[in-house]
């Protein structure tokens, strides 16, 4: 019992250690977006909290950005690509984990070649076929790069994989369709892998940034992420508003992870694992 | 893979069934994927044996010029071999991190809601915030490492323009970023694993980090493969680390600078769109080489159910 | 019923993303077809009984501190101009570029648009810009003879005007006045020569370290550019070929790394971070671009203890500061030309430009405009910025400036670091620079 506690102390220790690390850019963040310009440069001696929290910062950012836009225009983008790519992925995967047809190997090495292509040299051949479907400044604009996901549909296809066989094969005794087995049995036993996916692909939406800036010129097309690039300024940079933007900017995505993350505990704890 | 060959030449109408299921269910993906990305690569490629033209008129064509200039740039080998070594530092490192922590936080006990949305921050956090900080860590003349250094006596490091240090401190960087992903993908495998098959072991006796090596790795394995694969294609193509903490007037770029980030120089910054897609053809070349030879390798240990 | 309108939108998106892959020929087809029916709606939509037709011009740029001045001066003419919309679009530096080199290769580039002394050749010789030279003959608000001739030539391609000044900036010499007070020496004016400078700094320097009396970064604009020109140097001459063996380049920079080999300045290679040194009084002085004004006066520590004065001259008296500028540029297929010029025309104007200076966007590059710049702030002596321009020198610049700037950065960075003498440095970037020259 008392080693128990020893180890549990010292499990505590690392993943706080772990903790302090990853929360430091947030916690950076926030005392940033409150100082004056000159303690946010400061270096020289190193200020750490605000002298006086200047909640002005916050004003000025919500006064010159249309911040209230570039939430739902983020978020459109977000459920879009979800829903298209984790539903493309989804089938697209089962076919490569658990079917077999002529080419299928060869389809999939598709799906890992994409993968090793620097996202860079799709940026202009993309926004030459959104600006010919004359779709620029638009909402589809933000989906169009995120319809299809190789990674989603690579991460899916290891999920089925991963699963046992026994229960795809009771069902085709029973006479369900494949189309049946793939909705009614294999769907809802890759949940941890859908829920990391849409996790995934949110993030990756959030967090895209050339596209959105090249694509969506105008400021009604802006997403947080083009929104906070934008500033910056080309020669100045104002530190404290910049990270009252990126507060203001980070919570939707965090919410969404921490709303998911329990969601998926609570429908897993009757099968989880533990050590 | 495709062990089941018709060798039998009796094609059954199941056999014909699953194969329309198939092809239709890759469709999606497939042909979306052909139109947004394998065009456009296909056009690289093409790109790569011209002396481009602006605004994609006037290509000249030169054949293998592009990359005999390129095997003969040693700044592209000294890329080559500095995007090699990142990803020798970074995935295995990153991999043995996120595998402690997803085996921690899979566990009953206080507070793991917590520590998982922390350990998700760094992939939240935006760019410019992330950059600042590191920055303002590194910093040679008034960064915190620096100053924690001399509270015990040592002397500075000059962690951005040392040529011999600049790639550790990226490396540092970018094992910083990518754990919590991985993490967070570790996690996911981890909870498809069956709770009873831990509770028939440890009726037997078995400890924890038996338990870890005979029962987690292998169900995991499926997952874990994913993830080093991942890895090494995101890794190899670093890009946004380098380039938002070392500029080309840097002393360490040298020996910092990665493929992707002379691809983007070119490509973007001086114009040279034919040389930049030979670089990347380059690139390509090398990651399929590395991905081929871990599917290859992946029969001996993915234990697929 | 949701999966079925999934399919449906899928197939959709996916027909005419293959239709638009098929080829430049046909995708030209598209873009038209597009835009004819996007004129279609829009006529009908925007059609206003009072004043009939009502065009949009995007204007693109990618500074968000001047996008504020500029969109009080768009209300402005959209006020005066019943009729005609303008929509700024804001980008960033680099995603600027990306942008519209995109959009130029897709045909749809912003109605104006700001254009660089870097990139105005490539756009030029392609046919991407309009060429304005007839619209500025029957202007009567606008003539190139009231702009710096520096600036008119940057965008002057093959004896057609192919852009309208907007603004210019210059380098001045920033200085720390509590540290001058403290140690009771004079602060800088225009009798600075390079030995003045020299003996500030060294009087300004910490022995151990905590302050450095100037900073030299590895840096041309605002850096090691202004040194050789007033030493009568060159980066780039007029044949096209680099300046960085002329003797008098060399003796230049000699100079200039003296600092940096001296004590007198810290090794700052960083762009972001160089006006750290003066913002945390680690630096007593440093050269900074006009630009930096309103971030330097956003920080309370600047404000309160910095000015701004002219660059020293020479020993024997030479002066130079580097300066730059843009220009608005209208595209080639703009399809409203007449209302895009009369922005452009504005914007060049004697008003327009004096509105600018006014609100304090730029230095409005209209001869005598400027003025209204200079109290436009009144935190630092800006006078000096305008004082400079009788003799400021254009940033060098040729065909393919990004790509030689960086391989001379790559040779200089030696003479930085010790690992090279600046003569041999000089010599390798000069070697470097001619190649790349050597196949504009």
């Amino acid at each position: 019992m008392k080693r128990k506690i020893k180890v549990n102390f010292f499990i505590h220790a690392f993943l706080m250690l772990g903790a302090v690390t990853f929360i430091l850019p947030l916690v950076w963040m926030v005392l940033t977006s409150f100082k004056t310009t000159a303690e946010a440069t400061s270096v020289n001696p190193f200020v750490i909290f605000p002298s006086q929290w200047m909640w002005s910062n916050y004003a000025k950012v919500l006064e010159q950005n249309d911040v209230l836009l570039a939430y739902v225009n983020t978020i459109a983008m977000m459920l879009l690509r979800i829903v298209c790519s984790v539903s493309f992925s989804a089938i697209s995967a089962y076919a490569f984990a658990r079917l077999k047809f002529p080419g299928r190997n060869f389809l999939f090495g598709i799906v890992l070649f994409q993968m090793m292509v620097p996202v860079q040299i799709f940026v202009i051949p993309q926004y030459l076929m959104v600006d010919a479907l004359g779709a620029r400044n638009t909402i589809f604009a933000l989906l169009f790069p995120g319809i299809v996901s190789a990674f989603g549909t690579f991460l899916l296809r290891q999920f089925f994989m991963g699963l046992p066989k026994e229960l795809e094969e009771a069902a085709k005794l029973d006479g369900c369709s494949i189309g049946q087995i793939f909705f009614k049995v294999m769907l809802p036993l890759a949940k941890s892998g859908l829920v990391a996916l849409t996790i995934f692909t949110a993030l990756f939406a959030f967090k895209d940034l050339m596209w959105p800036l090249i694509v969506n010129t105008s400021s009604k097309a802006a997403t947080l992420s083009s929104m906070l690039a934008k500033i910056e300024g080309a020669y100045s940079v104002n530190y404290p508003q910049l990270m009252a933007a990126s507060v203001l900017a980070i919570w939707p995505m965090l919410t969404l992870y921490i709303v998911f993350q329990r969601k998926f505990i609570e429908s897993v704890s009757t099968s989880g694992g533990k050590l | 893979m495709l062990r089941h060959t018709l060798k039998k030449r009796k094609y059954t109408k199941i056999i014909y069934n699953e194969w329309r299921w198939g092809y239709g269910m890759a469709a999606p993906t497939i042909i979306g994927l052909i139109i947004l990305n394998i065009i456009p690569i296909f056009q690289t490629i093409y790109l790569s044996f011209f002396k481009s033209g602006d605004f994609g008129k006037g290509n000249i064509f030169v054949g293998f010029e592009n990359y005999i200039k390129m095997f003969h740039d040693p700044q592209v080998w000294g890329a080559t071999l500095n995007t090699i070594l990142y990803t020798m530092i970074v995935v295995p490192v990153t991999l043995i991190l996120a595998m402690i922590f997803a085996v921690l936080l899979n566990r009953k006990m206080r507070g793991k809601q917590i520590y998982r949305a922390i350990y998700f921050i760094p992939m939240a956090a935006a760019p410019a915030a992330i950059t600042m900080v590191w920055k303002w860590l590194f910093n040679n003349n008034f960064g915190l490492i620096n100053k924690l250094l001399s509270v015990f006596g040592l002397g500075a490091v000059d962690w951005i323009n040392d040529p011999n240090v600049a790639l550790i401190s990226v490396a540092i960087i970018g094992i910083w970023s990518l754990v919590g992903y991985n993490m967070v993908l570790l996690l996911a495998g981890l909870q498809e694993i069956p709770k009873s098959y831990y509770e028939a072991s440890s009726i037997d006796g078995a400890k924890p980090l038996r338990q870890f090596f005979f029962i987690t790795l292998p169900l995991i394995s499926p997952t874990l493969f994913f993830v080093i694969v991942t890895s090494v294609i995101q890794t190899m193509q670093v890009f946004d680390v380098i380039y938002m903490m070392v500029d080309v007037t840097s002393p360490a770029y040298d020996r910092v600078v990665s493929l992707v980030y002379l691809f983007y120089n070119n490509s973007f910054k001086y114009s040279n769109k034919g040389y930049g897609s030979a670089i990347v053809i380059f690139l390509l070349a090398i990651i399929m080489i590395i991905t081929a030879s871990q599917l290859k390798v992946q029969k001996k240990w993915v234990n697929y159910m | 019923m949701v999966k079925k309108s999934l399919v449906l939108m899928l197939a959709v998106v996916l027909s005419l993303a293959a239709f638009s892959g098929c080829g430049a020929a046909q995708n030209a087809e598209v873009a038209e077809t597009q835009t004819q029916s996007q004129q279609v709606t829009e006529d009908v939509s925007t059609q206003s009984p009072e004043t009939g037709e009502e065009v949009t011009l995007t204007y693109a740029l990618w500074d968000s501190n001047q996008a504020v001045g500029l969109r009080k001066m768009a209300d402005e003419f959209e006020a005066a101009n019943p009729g005609i919309k303008i929509e700024i679009e804001v980008s960033t530096w680099s995603d600027y570029w990306t942008a519209l080199e995109a959009a130029a290769t897709g045909g749809d580039l912003p109605d104006v648009f700001w254009m660089h002394s870097n990139e105005i050749y490539r756009y030029a010789s392609n046919g991407m810009l309009m060429d304005l030279t007839d619209m500025i003959a029957n202007s009567d608000l606008v003539s190139m003879d009231n702009f710096p001739q520096g600036l008119v030539s940057i965008y002057n391609f093959e004896g057609k005007q192919y852009a309208v000044p907007k603004d210019y900036d210059t380098i001045g010499l920033w200085y720390n006045k509590t540290m001058f007070d403290e140690a009771n020496l004079d602060y800088p004016d225009e009798t600075w020569t390079w030995d003045d400078l020299y003996t500030a700094a060294k009087a300004l320097t910490k022995a151990d370290g905590s302050r450095y009396g100037f900073l030299a970064p590895l840096n041309n604009q605002e850096g090691y550019y202004n040194f050789v020109y007033q030493n009568g140097g060159t980066i780039i001459t007029a044949d096209k070929k680099s300046g960085y063996d002329d003797p008098k380049t060399i003796e230049a920079m000699e100079f200039y790394l003296s600092f940096v080999k001296d004590g007198l300045s810290p090794q700052e290679y960083g762009d972001a971070e160089r006006a750290t040194w003066l913002q945390n009084g680690l630096c007593a002085m440093g050269l900074f671009g006009s630009w930096n004004l309103s971030g330097f006066a956003a920080n309370e520590y600047m404000a309160k203890n910095f000015d701004v004065t002219v660059l020293p001259s020479s020993n024997d008296g030479g002066r130079a500061s580097i300066f730059n500028g843009l220009g608005n540029a209208i595209a080639y297929n703009c399809e409203h030309p007449e209302e895009a010029w009369k922005w452009v025309e504005y914007l060049g104007s004697k008003e327009g430009q004096l509105r600018q200076a006014e609100l304090g966007i730029a230095i409005s590059a209209y001869n005598g405009t400027a003025e209204d710049w200079v109290k436009s702030n009144t935190t630092f002596n800006i006078q000096c910025f305008i004082d400079m321009v009788d003799y400021a020198q254009i940033r060098p610049y040729s065909n393919t400036t990004a790509v030689w700037e960086d391989k001379a950065y790559e040779e200089l960075k030696g003479a930085f670091t010790g690992d090279k003498t600046v003569e041999q440095a000089c010599k390798d970037a000069a070697k470097v620079m001619n190649e790349s020259l050597s196949q504009e």
